[in-house]
């Protein structure tokens, strides 16, 4: 079962935001530059892939986006709010709106999945009933619908350890769908997990943009996954956009130029083996 | 074809390290060892009386033990146990918001350093001294022996704590912090998940430490067993005391065993990977 598939259980989604990056600079305190001078415009319900090899400053990128990084000079706007001169409780409320998928899927692994689903109402709850897990019914029904949607709602009380890894990072997707984002960040997202599996959880992120019609972003360094599930390219090279344009056309040259080196034969995922060895290739548990 | 060949040219080996510091650092301890020796005075001419009266004790003890006191035995056995669980259950209540606070990344700086310190403090302290002092205060009660307890426990409870806390895998903090969780959410659902195995195996060792510590703490009339054990011994009474030996060992054995149980099945759970 593909688990984009799943319409019927879709969560509704609000109305997606747009961002915005005007000369954004992120130098870290040891004095690495993350970011150089960023200008970007996605709009609302984009699907874009961003690619660049490690310390391109695509990480940055995205951790700027929802203030984990802090912002040196310049300005981010997500949905019209600005993210770099918000306060902590703004801050807050704005991450509320803004799901993120991590490459090692941060889940706190000796918990069930519902209680890691749930971390994704944090924002949207009193605090004190989050603190208590005295989550309100619309809480629950907005984690299970998340959980249904990529496939892992029979898993809701197993402990999220003993899920394979492709498990692990579509619970994470369901974590951040639970919070009815407006924007999905992912960081890697399929950078620990073997080719099949990579295939599906990008199905699932493609399927997350088109059918619920939320604005995507995913950093990726193999070429051949952000040709086929971005829709627009952005390129990185030291902190600074160096291609911005259609996923569908862009050759190998435009890589080739994005890397500053030649291809390799470790840029690419390869192998679209797509559902035969999923479930075996990942050893799900049963 | 797969034979391997080695080069016949000798090889480059890296220089090796120097081997004075480890020679140095032996020669240091040997001299410890010998110094300790002559400062303790040993009577070494006694030292061949020592089998002989260790028997001869476990024959006063243990050939007719006074069994009429079983029962009085087994109820200050329970209060001592009584006095531990108490005390652990004071230090962890205290203990457990200290930790959090005393770890990096989660209290605030100011109060970690001093944190650290009071729980080093408290460490350096044994709890038969950290009775005394309390003493003076709630005098010879077996709430003194629970306080103390419980005092000893924010010490080693705490440390325990705070490390375990910076130890535990950090991402789904992380997920908590960037799905818009404030610092409380955060460590309630990104960090006590990750550590709360490891925190209940803590609290239940500390249970097993302050079982011992209890019966100890009693010779300073705190009450409790090590109290019985302390007067019986005044007394020479040598059956009474070789019964509350017997229950002491029993009982401090059980519950090390359950205890020690529990704690590998906790450890082990958390280790578990389908």
């Amino acid at each position: 079962m593909t688990s984009g598939a799943n319409g019927s259980a879709a969560v509704p989604a609000a109305e997606p935001w747009g961002i915005e990056l005007k000369d954004v600079t992120v130098r870290y305190p040891d004095g690495t530059l993350g970011l150089n001078g960023v200008t970007l415009s996605i709009a609302p319900g984009e699907m874009v892939a961003i690619v660049g090899l490690s310390g391109s400053g695509k990480s940055t990128l995205i951790r700027a986006i929802n203030g984990l990084v802090p912002v040196t000079a310049g300005e981010i706007a997500v949905g019209g709010h600005r993210v770099e001169d918000a306060g902590a409780r703004a801050l807050r409320r704005l991450r509320g709106e803004i799901g993120m998928i991590f490459q090692s899927f941060n889940l706190a692994g000796r918990t069930s999945v519902q209680n890691n689903v749930l971390v994704g109402r944090l924002a949207h709850t009193p605090a004190w009933r989050t603190l208590l897990g005295w989550y309100r019914p619309r809480d629950l029904d907005l984690a299970h619908r998340a959980l249904a949607r990529v496939g892992m709602l029979e898993k809701l009380y197993n402990r999220a350890d003993a899920l394979s890894g492709g498990q692990q990072q579509r619970v994470a997707i369901a974590r951040a769908l639970a919070q009815e984002p407006r924007v999905l960040l992912a960081d890697e997202p399929v950078a620990s997990l073997d080719p099949p599996t990579a295939h599906t959880v990008m199905r699932d992120l493609s399927a997350i943009n088109r059918d619920l019609g939320i604005t995507v972003l995913v950093n990726l360094h193999a070429l051949d996954l952000a040709r086929r599930y971005g829709v627009r390219l952005i390129g990185m090279r030291a902190g600074t956009v160096v291609y911005d344009g259609a996923a569908t056309g862009a050759g190998d040259d435009v890589f080739e130029q994005i890397y500053d080196r030649p291809i390799r034969a470790e840029d690419r995922v390869a192998s679209i083996t797509g559902e035969i060895g999923r479930d075996a290739s990942t050893g799900e548990p049963e | 074809m797969s034979t391997v060949r080695y080069e016949t040219a000798a090889l480059l080996l890296p220089p090796a390290p120097a081997r004075w510091p480890r020679r140095l650092l032996a020669a240091g301890l040997t001299g410890l060892v010998v110094l300790a020796f002559w400062s303790a005075a040993v009577p070494w001419e006694r030292l061949a009386d020592l089998p002989g009266e260790f028997l001869r004790y476990l024959w006063l003890m243990f050939s007719q033990p006074n069994w009429e006191k079983l029962p009085d035995a087994m109820l200050q056995t329970w209060r001592s146990i009584a006095m531990a669980w108490v005390g652990t259950v004071l230090g962890v209540i205290v203990a457990t918001p200290l930790s959090f606070l005393a770890a990096g990344g989660l209290g605030p700086l100011w109060l970690r350093a001093p944190l650290r310190g009071l729980f080093a403090v408290i460490r350096a302290v044994p709890e038969i001294i950290i009775a005394i002092i309390i003493l003076s205060v709630t005098g010879l009660t077996p709430l003194t022996g629970a306080l103390a307890l419980a005092v000893g426990g924010v010490g080693t409870l705490g440390k325990w704590g705070y490390e375990a806390i910076e130890s535990a895998p950090t991402g789904a903090a992380q997920a908590a912090r960037a799905a818009g969780g404030g610092t409380a959410q955060i460590v309630r659902w990104g960090v006590w998940p990750q550590v709360s195995a490891d925190f209940l195996s803590f609290w239940l060792y500390r249970f097993e430490i302050n079982v011992r510590a209890s019966a100890v703490l009693g010779l300073i009339g705190v009450g409790g067993i090590g109290d019985m054990l302390a007067s019986y011994t005044q007394y020479r009474d040598w059956p009474t005391v070789g019964v509350l030996l017997i229950v002491v060992v029993i009982a401090t054995m059980t519950i090390d065993a359950l205890s020690s149980r529990v704690r590998r099945r906790l450890t082990e759970g958390a280790r578990r990977r389908a």
